[in-house]
């Protein structure tokens, strides 16, 4: 059952809403949590043993060192600053012990799960070239769903706990409703114990406001789905997997159409999880900030996937951007070089562990590395070229306010986007860079437009496609000129806003990509 | 207080850091920049500042990152 079956949102999510409206509010909590387990079981079946033992691991370790953290302040209380720091210094390696242990379990988990295969493979093909033996045979295993996820979130809580950002939770039955909440479970996003909390465990009303701003929320992300990413898999599929038949040009709109689909999925995806939630009135952060306005590959990863993006600022970059090891290697860079070099240098070796992370946790293939590196290549020469850029615009007296300039660098980061999503999309790493090679040595628009119409989409698709994606960048300018477009409709007259609701049911029902000859795409971020 | 701001001058002179109260939500202070003002602050103060410290909250304007020092000095 995925978020755009009519079985989730037309009858688990209802029943769901019924059972959870009837009983008390000290009770809501637990039917969430008997929900989410029931949606996780029909996914993945026994596989939810594993979800239920990260729990059991981070409850358990969050209350060793709250136990710890407890004793350190007892046994420090009146001592000297010398002995003080000594006894600190035991306690803390007693926490960082458990830290490790606890984080290195999870993780096991994740890497048998989802890595295996892949290093497996790597292994062997070193194996190959030494000649050494036969290698070894490449077991893979049904995962379950959300690892990817679940797993953050898990190292999220108990690295806070250990950092004392927060108080522990002393009731694991929450914590495990943290970790398996049914609308965050599948495809996220990665959120943070202290941010969903309140609104998690407070067993909150349906009201009619909630109950209307989450399905409103949720026929949105459906729309984006079911009308546009359906629609344009048709084009993508064929584009990818026969890309030596076509053109340059051609190629190359399958990257921009590939990159538009995976755009309205993920964050129609998103529209549901967040709206899903918001009908029991729990607060789940927002994913995706209007990405293709961003000036910047940085800024395109600060708006798209948030969550992914925050958690490895927190807990990876600054970690090893700010660990012993790379500050000696920078400090003496420092003497040397200066400042700036020196924390150009600090952030490129922790982009790097960030960016090789970041490609292997969108999957595990060589295609996913590149996508990660190629990022990496980008925001490093950003980085190098921001203050030369800076210099030439000030001489030139180009003002970078400019709403010409910023277009040009929106358009550029789009293209940079577009490649990046090729490699992701692409089905090996050799198909991506033979796609590449097509873009560029092929690059000719004869019998464009005839070929265009024969890949799956004739002329109604395209401008039904067209007038959905003004629609979308109509509300997404206003988002991004900060103005509430629900708040603003629920204010207008019944009439109005039925009609609103009514249209955008319809808009599915008469143009949704779907029935023969459309082949709905999959949930893309479920299989990271 | 003064030394503070002057490393922050430093990094980036075009900000008035006796008023901006969102050097972080204002992209003021970059990732890097950040990065090199820890670098400095740790060298000048004798702190170090834990990862879970950085967060806008505690950089959105040079009182804060003064107040942060303060209390990392007071811990330490």
């Amino acid at each position: 059952m995925s978020y755009f079956d009519v079985v989730y949102f037309l009858a688990f999510l209802p029943i769901v809403i019924i059972v959870y409206s009837l009983l008390p509010k000290k009770i809501k909590p637990l039917i969430l949590l008997i929900a989410s387990l029931v949606f996780f079981f029909l996914y993945s079946r026994w596989l939810i043993v594993f979800i239920i033992i990260s729990a059991l691991s981070i409850f358990l370790a969050a209350k060793k060192i709250t136990k710890i953290e407890n004793e350190k302040k007892e046994a420090i209380k009146d001592l000297d600053v010398l002995t003080k720091s000594k006894v600190k210094a035991t306690y803390i390696k007693k926490k960082k012990l458990i830290l490790i242990i606890t984080v290195l379990f999870n993780v096991a988990f994740l890497f048998y799960f989802k890595y295996l295969g892949f290093f497996t493979g790597v292994l062997n093909s070193l194996i190959k070239i030494f000649n050494v033996s036969n290698g070894f045979k490449i077991i893979k295993h049904l995962a379950p769903i959300g690892i990817s996820f679940y797993t953050l979130s898990a190292i999220s809580y108990i690295v806070d706990i250990y950092h004392g950002k927060y108080e522990c939770e002393n009731n694991f039955l929450k914590l495990l409703l943290y970790l398996t909440f049914f609308p965050t479970l599948v495809e996220g996003p990665i959120t943070r114990y202290n941010e969903v909390k309140d609104t998690l465990y407070e067993g909150n009303k349906v009201t009619y406001k909630s109950f209307c701003f989450g399905y409103q929320r949720i026929l949105y992300g459906i729309f984006k789905k079911m009308v546009i990413a359906d629609r344009l898999n048709i084009f993508v599929k064929i584009i990818f997997n026969d890309y030596n038949n076509f053109s340059g040009p051609i190629v190359f709109l399958g990257a921009i159409f590939y990159t538009i689909l995976l755009y309205m999925e993920f964050s129609g995806t998103m529209d549901i999880v967040i709206g899903s939630a918001e009908i029991f009135g729990i607060k789940i952060p927002e994913n995706f900030r209007e990405p293709f306005f961003s000036k910047n590959i940085s800024e395109f990863w600060s708006r798209w996937h948030i969550s992914l993006g925050l958690w490895f600022k927190d807990y990876i970059f600054y970690p090893v951007s700010l660990s012993r090891g790379v500050k000696k290697i920078t400090s003496k860079v420092k003497e040397i070089f200066g400042m700036r070099v020196s924390s150009l240098l600090m952030g490129a070796i922790a982009l790097f562990a960030v960016w090789s992370l970041n490609g292997l946790w969108h999957g595990a293939g060589y295609q996913y590395l590149f996508f990660g590196y190629y990022h990496f290549f980008l925001i490093l020469m950003g980085n190098i070229f921001e203050p030369l850029i800076a210099k030439v615009c000030h001489l030139l007296k180009i003002n970078r306010q400019n709403w010409f300039y910023k277009l040009i660098q929106i358009i550029k980061t789009c293209l940079l986007v577009f490649i990046g999503e090729l490699f992701f999309r692409a089905n090996n790493l050799t198909s991506g860079l033979q796609m590449m090679k097509q873009i560029i040595t092929n690059f000719t628009f004869k019998g464009f437009n005839k070929t265009v119409i024969t890949l799956g989409l004739d002329i109604k698709d395209f401008i039904i496609i067209g007038i959905s994606l003004i629609f979308i960048l109509i509300i997404s300018i206003l988002k991004e000129k900060k103005i509430e477009i629900r708040e603003n409709l629920s204010k207008k007259h019944l009439v109005i806003r039925w009609l609103c609701y009514y249209a955008l049911i319809l808009s599915i029902i008469v143009f949704g990509a779907y029935g023969e000859g459309y082949v709905p795409v999959e949930p893309i971020y479920a299989d990271f | 207080m003064e030394k503070l701001i002057n490393i922050l001058e430093e990094l980036n002179p075009d900000v008035d850091y006796a008023n901006c109260e969102d050097l972080v939500d204002g992209r003021y202070l970059d990732s890097l920049t950040i990065l090199s003002l820890i670098s400095e602050i740790e060298d000048n103060f004798g702190v170090v500042i834990p990862t879970v410290e950085i967060i806008p909250a505690n950089f959105n304007s040079a009182k804060k990152i003064w107040d942060l020092i303060l209390r990392l000095q007071e811990e330490e």
